[in-house]
């Protein structure tokens, strides 16, 4: 069930008369059999790897708050571990391992005899199971209680506002939260309205907006112009954002009527001067989730650990072979000759090395996350590299903004652009079906080939895009002068006036094909 | 209950600011020298009456009004498909005198393009014919019309009529040249074949009827395409037979009548040069009178 559909708008009128009049353990069961009920809508057959997650994860959390024995519960985590990136692995990398596989033997001259499976993608695997994995970790490190109630724990695993499309909640912010009912309140009520109007405009009006251009944009980008294809990129910056924030805004928007406190999933990632603001602005559960159970524990920036290396080396080894670019074989034997002499240099490099290698490899991981694809890999190679490069560079673009006594604005507005033009640049590669499709719209764009408006096609959908995104900037600005959601929560005039502008934007912009999220296929 | 009556503020500030800006949005596109404006406000009577999607617009009007003397109107759109057509031929006859003329490009029957009719939303309160396709083309569009006067206007037809709001849309027409390299590669894609579906004869079918009933002088044609794409068009000639059928009129085959690379904006669309050529075409084998 998607929530731009009108089951859903049934489903929630049934639901939130049922949940507000049931208390205590009655609502909790509504509460779960509401989730199972949201998501077998859309398939109702993997139910089942929901259930046997949320079992398994539930199981050796109550195993693991039985023993103190440290090598006991060394392999319960394993196993947890194993059975949720398992889950993982099958559904979701096994066929693009296989077709790769494939693929290095044919261009090895060999024919492969391997069949990919017909695997249907469990839609909102990435989230759930990341959810549960952070649960049983935490109750590991003893950074969480247990959660003995095993409704509440499956209520806390399946909850529908979040489940296939984020944001990962963790269970030190949700559990605790499941303690007592939570209280109708109409602050909460329009309030969490409020959210789920912006999140409906973001979706409807923006993404569903800017769909169609782009759309044509990376089918034949050889068909357009330069201008075109430059504006069908920064439409799509703007689709996936809207898209995806659109869809964690009704989200935590649904949750907050219920009663919950979802932490933000975006904050105006477009605005940030940096790459390590950006990814604390983007997708935030997923960039915390990545830094506290990936990046931290293999050093962060700290140092090092041999974990550093071996994840580095096997993503060299996989992409070569499954590839077959063995070009990249010299890149990287260039690359790992440079870092061993720049680590040698002192132990302040040494330590910043090991980082790199963090970043880079949360980063690669978090690409893969997205899909199974080398398209995904390289966006995240780019978003690691942006970051490595930052790093290395970022001081010496502050020594000369600051030699020409460049004004603070003027910084911070280059800044903004650097960032937002590269991030455009990686969204090329997260977009395009393959790197043929990447290679012609940048080739296209750089081209300068037609770069007038007149040689844009469909200038309609152009200028509906600029004006949905006007409107999103303008709010958004409006926002970061001064928190807008505070005044319009200050005053009800101001409350209502604002939904009712909202509304009339959906109606007058909105696209209303109940196209699904793209989210959902991660 | 204060809470309630806040409720009640936003449902009604919502649907008064809605009909209040959907009256606003009405009275401009009243004003609009959009070709469909000017078909609901009875200023779009004609000689000759001209239909067909994109290629459609390549009925270069001030040239054919320049060499017939007769004054035309064009009910072309890009992805016009034969059921939107046929309500909006249906609407004019039953708004204006029977134009002398309709010459209608078959190769409208090529697709179905639901998609389309929800933008004409708009023109919904002065034709029940219009509400009526759109509620079986898209019935929850047709319902949220009614909900939402604003939402009428959510759409690139409502876009044009303002862009069209002060001038002249007759002169709608491809003024490039195709380029080289869709030239050069007009044989290295895959050739899509036309979907020829009952229905949309069916359509068809009612649409000339009615002009005929109304003594109208229909002619069906096959505009031109660019002539090595043509080429390619694997069951265009089935089309051709598909729509004689459906009418009972000849269908004049004119998809490979400019030969001239000039005379073409793409591989479907001729430019203003291979217009006015195609339009001295028709006038001299009778068609255009």
């Amino acid at each position: 069930m998607i929530f731009n559909s009108i089951p859903f708008f049934v489903f929630i009128a049934l639901f939130f008369p049922l949940y507000f009049n049931l208390k205590g353990k009655a609502r909790l069961v509504l509460c779960l059999a509401a989730s199972y009920f949201f998501y077998g809508w859309w398939d109702y057959r993997f139910l089942s790897l929901i259930a046997f997650s949320t079992l398994i994860d539930y199981f050796v959390g109550l195993q693991l708050d039985k023993t103190e024995d440290a090598p006991a519960r060394k392999k319960l985590l394993i196993s947890s571990m194993v059975v949720n990136l398992g889950f993982l692995a099958f559904f979701k990398y096994f066929n693009f391992f296989i077709d790769s596989f494939q693929d290095m033997l044919l261009g090895m001259g060999y024919e492969g005899s391997m069949h990919s499976l017909g695997i249907i993608l469990p839609v909102g695997i990435s989230f759930y199971t990341f959810q549960s994995m952070s649960y049983t970790i935490d109750v590991f490190k003893k950074e969480i209680a247990v959660e003995k109630d095993f409704i509440r724990f499956a209520t806390f695993i399946s909850f529908f506002p979040q489940l296939v499309a984020g944001p990962i909640v963790r269970a030190s912010d949700f559990l605790p939260q499941f303690q007592k009912d939570r209280e109708f309140s109409w602050d909460r009520v329009t309030a969490g309205t409020g959210q789920i109007i912006w999140g409906f405009f973001k979706k409807v009006a923006v993404a569903d907006s800017l769909a169609p251009f782009v759309d044509q944009c990376f089918a034949a980008p050889e068909t357009f112009g330069s201008l075109h294809l430059l504006i069908g990129v920064i439409f799509y910056s703007f689709q996936i954002y809207c898209d995806f924030s659109g869809y964690s805004d009704i989200a935590i928007g649904l949750a907050r009527i219920m009663g919950f406190d979802f932490p933000d999933n975006f904050k105006k990632p477009y605005f940030s001067r940096n790459y390590s603001e950006f990814w604390a602005r983007w997708h935030i559960s997923l960039s915390s989730w990545l830094r506290d159970y990936l990046y931290i524990p293999l050093g962060g920036n700290r140092g090092g650990t041999f974990a550093s290396w071996f994840i580095l080396v096997v993503f060299m080894v996989l992409t070569i072979f499954l590839t077959g670019w063995w070009w990249l074989a010299i890149i990287y034997l260039l690359g790992s000759v440079a870092t061993y002499f720049y680590m040698k240099k002192s132990d302040y490099h040494h330590k910043n090395a090991y980082n790199y290698m963090n970043l880079m490899n949360t980063m690669l991981l978090g690409g893969l996350w997205h899909g199974a694809s080398w398209a995904f890999v390289f966006w995240g190679f780019l978003h690691g590299s942006y970051q490595v490069v930052q790093r290395l560079c970022g001081p010496l673009w502050n020594n000369v903004l600051d030699t020409i006594k460049t004004p603070k604005f003027i910084k911070n507005a280059l800044a903004m652009l650097l960032v937002y033009a590269s991030t455009c640049f990686a969204w090329i590669f997260f977009r395009a079906p393959d790197f043929d499709i990447a290679g012609q719209v940048i080739v296209g764009i750089g081209s300068l080939e037609a770069f007038n408006f007149g040689a844009v096609i469909n200038k309609f959908w152009v200028i509906k895009g600029v004006a949905v995104i006007g409107i999103l900037l303008l709010v958004e600005v409006l926002d970061v002068q001064r928190p807008l959601w505070e005044a319009i929560q200050q005053r009800p005039v101001f409350r209502v006036v604002s939904f009712v502008l909202l509304l009339w934007a959906i109606a007058f912009f909105g696209s209303f094909g109940a196209n699904s999220f793209i989210y959902f296929q991660f | 209950m204060k809470k309630l009556s806040w409720i009640f503020a936003v449902i009604a500030l919502f649907f008064v600011g809605d009909r209040i800006a959907g009256w606003v949005l009405q009275q401009l596109t009243e004003r609009s020298q959009f070709r469909y404006s000017r078909l609901y406000q009875q200023q779009a009577e004609a000689d000759i009456l001209l239909v067909g999607n994109s290629r459609g617009l390549i009925f270069y009007q001030p040239y054919i009004e320049e060499q017939t003397g007769k004054s035309t109107f064009n009910i072309s759109y890009n992805g016009m498909p034969m059921d939107l057509a046929r309500v909006l031929i249906e609407d004019y006859l039953d708004r204006y005198p029977a134009p002398k003329q309709m010459i209608l490009d078959v190769t409208i029957c090529d697709r179905e393009n639901k998609a389309l009719t929800t933008g004409y939303n708009m023109f919904v309160p002065y034709s029940p014919r219009m509400y009526d396709l759109l509620y079986y083309n898209d019935k929850n569009s047709a319902i949220a019309s009614k909900f939402s006067h604003l939402y009428r206007y959510n759409s690139e037809i409502f876009q044009r009529s303002i862009f069209y709001l002060n001038k002249s849309d007759e002169d709608w027409l491809i003024d490039r040249e195709i380029n080289q390299s869709m030239v050069d590669g007009v044989n290295d894609f895959e050739m899509d074949t036309i979907g020829l579906i009952d229905s949309v004869f069916l359509h068809l079918n009612v649409a000339v009827k009615a002009a005929v009933q109304k003594g109208v002088d229909v002619k069906l044609v096959i505009n031109p395409y660019y002539p090595a794409y043509a080429a390619r068009m694997e069951n265009l000639k089935d089309l051709k037979i598909r729509a004689e059928q459906a009418t009972g009129l000849p269908v004049r085959d004119y998809s490979t009548a400019v030969k001239e690379t000039k005379g073409f904006g793409d591989y479907q669309h001729l430019n203003k040069y291979g217009s006015k050529l195609f339009i001295d075409k028709m006038i001299k084998d009778g068609i255009l009178k």
